[in-house]
C-alpha cells in the first residue's frame, strides 16, 4: 500500500496494517516520473521524514509495528539518505530516479512523448538502439550506496541495518535545529521516540499468515474440478461477504495454468455470487468463467480482467433505484484487457481506469471515468462525473447525455466528442432484433470508427440480457429518442491510429489482428 | 518547444565554408549563412529539454531552447529579444564562439548537437537587417559615474549594461579602436570589424563616453579616476604573452604572435600601425609554436600573406579524435580538432619541444626541436630541425600586464598574476575598484568576458544603488 506522506498517514498506516497489508510506503513529495510536470515533481506534498516519522510512532503505540514492513520513497539518492530512513523507522526503500540515471537517464522530462534520447522511456527502435546502460551500472551505484551506508553505520557504531530501525534518539539533529532558518520551529515531534516495554519490536519482525487456504476460491476451485479438467460447463450458486476478497483470482489462475489466455469456452463456469463482495472482485477473470454477483461489489471489481465476464446487480427485493444507486466502488476495471462487465448501478470514481481492452456498461460513473484509457469500449448510460476521459488515448466511450451539459465534465485536452450517427442500413437490417429482448449477441470490434449504433445497441441488449436493467429497456424500447442523447467519446490520436492501420491495410492487405493497438482480442 | 520529432527527422546541417583555395585570397568572413529555412529546420531538431543542460554550458546561459522554439515558429523578433536579454553581444559569439553549449547538448551525446551557434548567429544577424537592433539609452539618470578600462567583450558588455541602467559611463581604450582583442587579435577572416563598428555606435548612442587613444597608467593617472568615479571596472585583458626564453631568441623573425596578427587587423582596417617594423609571412616558412585559437589565427593569416609553408607545434600530445561522452559530455572534450584555418593547408606536429632557435646574420633560420614522451619527457636522440624564416610564438598569455596601471593602483594579485576578485561581487582588493574578463580570470573566451561584463555591471549596480534590476 502507497501512501502520501501527509498529517494523518500514521493513522491510515496503522489500519493498513490492520488489514493485513506486508508493506507499506510511505511516498515523499519529491521525485516522479519524468513525464509530469515539474510542479508535481517537487513539493507535491510533504517530505517523506515527516510522513514516515508519524507512521513509525503511531505503529509502535499501537502494538503493530511487527507485521507491517514500512518502506519509504520520495527522491531518495544517497547512504545517507538511507540511514535516515532507517533511523525515523523504516525497513526498507525505494528509489527509481537515481538507478535511472546510472543506467543513462539525463532527465529529459520526455517520458511520455517516446522521444527519450538515451533510449530509456521510449518504444521507437531507433532510439532503444541508443540506450547505452547495463545491470553492472544500477550494481554499481547500490554498492557505493551501500558502502556509504556501512561507513555511516560504523561511525555509528552497529553492524546491522535492523538494529538501527527506528532509533530516532540516535540522529544528530543539532546542526539542522541550530540552523538560522530552523529557528522558532519545534522539531521535537518528529523525533520523537515513543515510550514501549522491550517486547514492542520497532522494525518489521514477523511474518503474517493471511490464511490463504481459508479463502473462497479455494471453494470455486474445487466445485469447478469438472470445468478445469474436463471442459464441462458448471453452475455454482454461492454467498459471498466482503471478506472473501479478489473472488475468482485463483480461480482464474488454474484456468490459466491450464488453458493459457485463451481459457474456458464461453461461460464453462458460471458462478452465482449473493451478497456483498469484498475488494477486487473478479480480477483477473478469465476467459470462459462468468460471476454473477446479486448484491454489490467494493474497489477495484474486475482489476486486470482477462476475458472473463462479470455481472453485477442488486437483488430482485432491493427496494434501492440502481440507476441512482452505486453499485461497485473506486477504480473498476483498473487495467483490464479483455472481458465484459455489466453494472446494474452506479460505479465510483476512476472508472475503466487503464482499461486497455473490455468492454463495460454501468449505469453512471464519478468523476475521473475512462482516465488513461487506451482501448476496449464503456458505454455509461447516465450521469457521469467531473474530468471524464483525462489522459484517454484509445478506445471509445459513449455517454447517455440527457441533461446535455457532459462537455462541461469531459477533459477534452485527448478527445473528440461526437454524435452516434444513425445508421439506416443496420436499422433494417437488425429490426427482428429489437424485438428480442432476451438475445444478446457478439459485439462488433473490427472498426471503432464506424458502426457505433450497432456497436452500442448490442451492448446495451447485453446489459439488459445479463442484469435485467430497467433502464436499458427503456433505452431499447425508446431508441429513436434515446440515441441522439448519445456521445461518442473518441481520443483524437486513436482516431489517427485507427485510420493509419486502415490505410496501411487497404495497402498490404495485411490483418488488422497484427498490429497492436490495445484492441481486444477479436472475437 | 521546436518539434517533439525534430531531431528524429532532420539531420544536423550546419554552415559551409567557402574553399579554401579561394578564401586565403582575402580576409573577408567566409562562413556562409544558412538559408532561413534551414535555419528553422535545424531549430525544429531542439528537444527543449527538461534539464536543458546547454543552459550551463553556454557561460553567459543564453535561453537556448526557448529562442531555438521562437525560430521554430518563425517569431524571429521575440528570439532576437530573448536572445538579447542574455548576451550583448551574439553576431560575436555566434562567429567565433567555440559553443560550449553544442558540447552539453542533449543530441551530442550521440554526436550531432542542435546547431546552436549557426542558430544564434542567424537571430542576431536578422535583427541588425531588420533593424531591431535600437540604442536603448536609460530612462532615467543616476548620477553617478562608473569607469571602465579596456573595450574588449567583458569592458564593451559591462559599459552597455551600465549605461543602460542610467549611470554615467566613461570607457577608456589604450588603442584606436574599441573592441580589444576582437579588434586586434581575432582577425577578420573570423569577424569582420564593422561587427564592433555598430555596436560601438549603439553604445555611442545609448550615452557611454568613449575615451579612445587613452592608456589608463600613461595617458591618465590611474589614481586619479579614484577621485573623479564613484566605481571604476578593470577589464584590460591578460595581455602578457607567454614567452619561450631560450637559446636564439633574440633572433630577427621570432615573434610574438600578437605583435603579427595585430599588425595585419590594422592593416585591413586601414589603420596606421605606428612606427613597428612590418611582420609578414609572404614568400617564408612559417613555425607557429602552440595549438590554441592564437596559433590558428597566424596560420589562416600566414597563408593569406602567402607564406610558403605553414606548421604548427603543440608541446601537448595529440588528443583522442573521439572522446568518450560517457566521461565528458556535458562538458567541453579534450579531442582532435581542425580549425578552419589548419584545415588551409596547415602541418601539424604534436608532443614537440623547442630547444633552440638557430640564425644566420641575426635572422632566425632553423628550429631545433625535441619529441616528448607521454610524461612529457624528451626524448633522447629524437631531435630535428625545421626550416623556418618566421617563428610565431603563439603560447598563450601567463596574465594581465602589471606595470602602469595594475601597479600604480597596487591591486592585490591572485595566484596566477590575475587581479584578484571573486565572481559574486567582483571587487578587488580596493574598495569601488572592480575587474572583469581576462583580467580578473586569465586568458579566456569571448562568451566568458561578456558574461563578466555583465555580472561585474550587476555587482557595481548593486554598490552604487543598494539593490540591482540587471541579470547576473
Ligand atoms: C589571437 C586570439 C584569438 C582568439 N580567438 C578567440 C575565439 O575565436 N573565440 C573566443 O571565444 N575567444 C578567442 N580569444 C580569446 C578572447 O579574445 C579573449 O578571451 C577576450 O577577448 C577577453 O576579453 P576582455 O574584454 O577580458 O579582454 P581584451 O579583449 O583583451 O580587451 C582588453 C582591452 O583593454 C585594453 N587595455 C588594457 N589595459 C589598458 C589600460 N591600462 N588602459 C586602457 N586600455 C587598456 C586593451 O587595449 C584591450 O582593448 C582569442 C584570443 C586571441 C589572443
Ligand atoms: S554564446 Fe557560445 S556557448 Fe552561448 S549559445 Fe552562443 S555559441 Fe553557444
Amino acid at each position: 500500500m502507497k501512501l502520501v506522506s501527509e498529517i494523518g498517514v500514521g493513522t491510515v498506516a496503522a489500519g493498513v496494517a490492520k488489514a493485513k497489508a506486508d508493506h507499506v510506503t510511505i511516498a515523499g513529495f519529491e521525485g516522479g516520473t519524468g513525464a509530469s510536470p515539474l510542479t508535481s515533481i517537487k513539493h507535491a506534498g510533504s517530505p517523506w521524514e515527516i510522513g514516515l516519522a508519524e507512521t513509525q510512532q503511531t505503529l509502535v503505540l499501537n502494538g503493530l509495528r511487527s507485521r507491517i514492513a514500512v518502506q519509504v520513497d520520495g527522491g531518495l539518492r544517497t547512504g545517507r539518505d538511507v540511514l535516515v530512513g532507517a533511523l525515523l523507522g523504516a525497513d526498507e526503500f525505494g528509489f527509481a530516479t537515481a538507478p535511472l540515471i546510472a543506467v543513462g537517464c539525463i532527465m529529459m522530462r520526455k517520458c511520455h512523448l517516446n522521444t527519450c534520447p538515451v533510449g530509456i522511456a521510449t518504444q521507437d527502435p531507433v532510439l532503444r538502439k541508443l540506450f547505452s546502460g547495463a545491470p553492472e551500472h544500477v550494481i554499481n551505484y547500490f554498492f557505493f550506496m551501500a558502502e556509504e551506508v556501512r561507513e555511516y553505520m560504523a561511525a555509528l557504531g552497529f553492524t546491522k541495518l535492523e538494529e538501527l530501525i527506528g532509533r530516532s534518539e540516535i540522529l544528530d539533529k543539532s546542526e539542522a535545529i541550530d540552523h538560522w532558518k530552523a529557528r522558532g520551529l519545534d522539531f521535537s515531534r518528529i523525533f520523537h521516540k515513543p515510550q514501549v516495554g522491550p517486547e514492542v519490536s520497532l522494525s518489521n519482525t514477523e511474518r503474517q499468515d493471511h490464511e490463504l487456504e481459508e479463502v473462497l476460491d479455494r471453494k470455486f476451485i474445487e466445485l469447478s474440478k469438472d470445468a478445469l479438467e474436463n471442459r464441462k460447463p458448471v453452475k455454482l450458486d454461492l454467498p459471498i461477504k466482503n471478506i472473501d476478497r479478489t473472488a475468482g483470482a485463483m480461480l482464474s489462475g488454474e484456468v490459466a495454468t491450464r488453458y493459457g489466455h485463451k481459457g474456458l469456452s464461453e461461460d464453462t463456469i458460471w458462478i452465482t455470487l449473493r451478497g456483498s463482495a469484498g475488494q477486487s472482485f473478479g480480477a483477473w477473470l478469465a476467459h470462459g468463467v462468468t460471476l454473477d454477483l446479486i448484491g454489490e461489489g467494493n474497489d477495484y471489481v474486475g482489476k486486470g480482467l482477462s476475458g472473463g465476464r462479470i455481472i453485477v446487480r442488486p437483488p430482485e427485493e432491493a427496494k434501492i433505484v440502481p440507476e441512482e444507486s452505486i453499485i461497485v466502488g473506486n477504480t473498476v476495471l483498473y487495467g483490464a484487457i479483455t472481458g465484459e462487465c455489466y453494472f446494474h448501478g452506479v460505479a465510483g470514481e476512476r472508472f475503466g481506469v487503464r482499461n486497455s481492452g473490455a468492454l463495460a456498461v454501468v449505469e453512471g460513473t464519478g468523476d475521473h471515468g475512462c482516465e488513461y484509457m487506451t482501448g476496449g469500449v464503456v458505454v455509461v448510460l447516465g450521469g457521469t462525473g467531473r474530468n471524464f476521459a483525462a489522459g484517454m488515448s484509445g478506445g471509445v466511450a459513449y455517454v447517455l447525455d440527457e441533461a446535455g451539459d457532459f462537455e462541461q465534465r469531459c477533459n477534452m485536452a485527448m478527445v473528440d466528442l461526437e454524435p452516434i450517427p444513425a445508421e439506416e442500413q443496420f436499422n433494417a437490417q437488425d429490426q427482428h432484433q429489437i424485438n428480442d429482448m432476451e438475445s444478446h449477441g457478439l459485439v462488433d470490434l473490427t472498426d471503432m470508427t464506424k458502426d457505433d449504433e450497432k456497436r452500442l445497441r448490442q451492448l446495451i441488449q447485453n446489459h439488459l440480457h445479463y442484469t435485467g436493467s430497467k433502464r436499458a429497456r427503456q433505452i431499447l424500447e425508446n431508441w429513436g429518442e434515446y440515441l441522439p442523447k448519445f456521445i461518442k467519446v473518441m481520443p483524437v490520436e486513436y482516431r489517427r491510429a485507427l485510420e493509419e492501420m486502415a490505410e496501411a491495410q487497404a495497402a498490404e492487405d495485411t490483418g488488422l489482428a497484427e498490429l497492436e493497438v490495445g484492441m481486444p482480442d477479436a472475437k | 518547444m521546436g518539434k517533439v520529432t525534430g531531431f528524429l527527422e532532420i539531420e544536423r546541417e550546419d554552415r559551409s565554408l567557402e574553399p579554401a583555395a579561394d578564401r586565403v585570397r582575402h580576409y573577408r568572413e567566409f562562413v556562409k549563412p544558412l538559408p532561413e529555412g534551414e535555419v528553422k529546420d535545424q531549430a525544429a531538431r531542439c528537444m527543449d529539454c527538461g534539464i536543458p543542460y546547454c543552459h550551463q554550458g553556454c557561460p553567459v546561459n543564453n535561453q537556448i531552447p526557448d529562442w531555438n522554439d521562437l525560430v521554430y515558429h518563425t517569431d524571429w523578433q521575440e528570439a532576437a529579444r530573448n536572445l538579447h536579454s542574455t548576451n550583448n553581444f551574439p553576431e560575436v559569439t555566434g562567429r567565433v564562439c567555440p559553443a560550449p553549449c553544442e558540447a552539453a547538448c542533449t543530441l551530442n551525446i550521440h554526436d550531432d548537437a542542435v546547431a546552436i551557434k549557426s542558430i544564434e548567429c542567424a537571430i542576431a544577424d536578422k535583427s541588425f537587417e531588420e533593424g531591431w537592433v535600437e540604442p536603448q539609452p536609460p530612462e532615467h539618470e543616476t548620477g553617478k559615474k562608473v569607469a571602465v578600462i579596456g573595450s574588449g567583450p567583458s569592458g564593451m558588455a559591462c559599459a552597455q549594461q551600465l549605461r543602460r541602467v542610467g549611470h554615467e559611463v566613461h570607457l577608456y581604450e589604450k588603442n584606436a579602436q574599441p573592441g580589444g582583442l576582437l579588434r586586434y587579435g581575432i582577425p577578420d577572416f573570423k569577424m569582420e570589424k564593422h561587427i564592433i563598428e555598430r555596436r560601438h555606435q549603439q553604445m555611442e548612442a545609448e550615452g557611454v563616453v568613449f575615451h579612445l587613444n587613452t592608456h589608463i597608467g600613461k595617458d591618465v593617472e590611474a589614481k586619479k579616476l579614484l577621485s573623479d568615479y564613484d566605481a571604476i571596472v578593470l577589464a584590460g585583458g591578460s595581455e602578457s604573452p607567454r614567452d619561450l626564453p631560450i637559446e636564439g631568441r633574440e633572433l630577427d623573425g621570432v615573434h610574438f604572435a600578437m605583435d603579427f596578427l595585430t599588425q595585419q587587423n590594422r592593416r585591413v582596417s586601414s589603420e596606421d600601425l605606428g612606427d613597428v617594423e612590418p611582420i609578414l609571412a609572404d614568400g617564408k616558412h612559417v613555425v607557429v609554436i602552440g595549438g590554441g585559437d592564437t596559433g590558428s589565427d597566424c596560420i589562416g593569416t600566414s597563408f593569406r600573406q602567402g607564406a610558403v609553408s605553414v606548421t604548427q607545434l603543440e608541446i601537448m600530445p595529440m588528443p583522442p579524435m573521439q572522446e568518450d561522452k560517457m566521461l565528458t559530455w556535458p562538458h567541453w572534450p579534450l579531442k582532435f580538432r581542425t580549425s578552419s584555418s589548419q584545415a588551409e593547408g596547415a602541418d601539424r606536429d604534436f608532443s614537440v619541444s623547442t630547444k633552440r632557435f638557430i640564425g644566420e646574420d641575426g635572422k632566425v633560420t632553423t628550429l631545433e626541436c625535441q619529441r616528448l614522451d607521454e610524461e612529457m619527457k624528451p626524448i633522447e636522440g629524437s631531435e630535428f630541425q625545421l626550416k623556418a624564416d618566421l617563428v610565431l610564438l603563439a603560447m598563450g598569455f601567463v596574465h594581465p600586464v602589471k606595470q602602469g596601471m595594475l601597479e600604480a593602483l597596487g591591486l592585490e594579485l591572485d595566484g596566477r598574476g590575475n587581479v584578484k576578485a571573486n565572481t559574486n561581487d567582483y571587487q578587488t582588493s580596493t574598495d569601488k575598484i572592480f575587474a572583469a574578463g581576462d583580467m580578473r580570470r586569465g586568458q579566456s573566451l569571448v562568451v566568458w568576458a561578456i558574461r563578466e561584463g555583465r555580472q561585474a555591471a550587476h555587482a557595481v549596480d548593486k554598490f552604487l544603488m543598494g539593490t540591482t534590476d540587471l541579470p547576473r
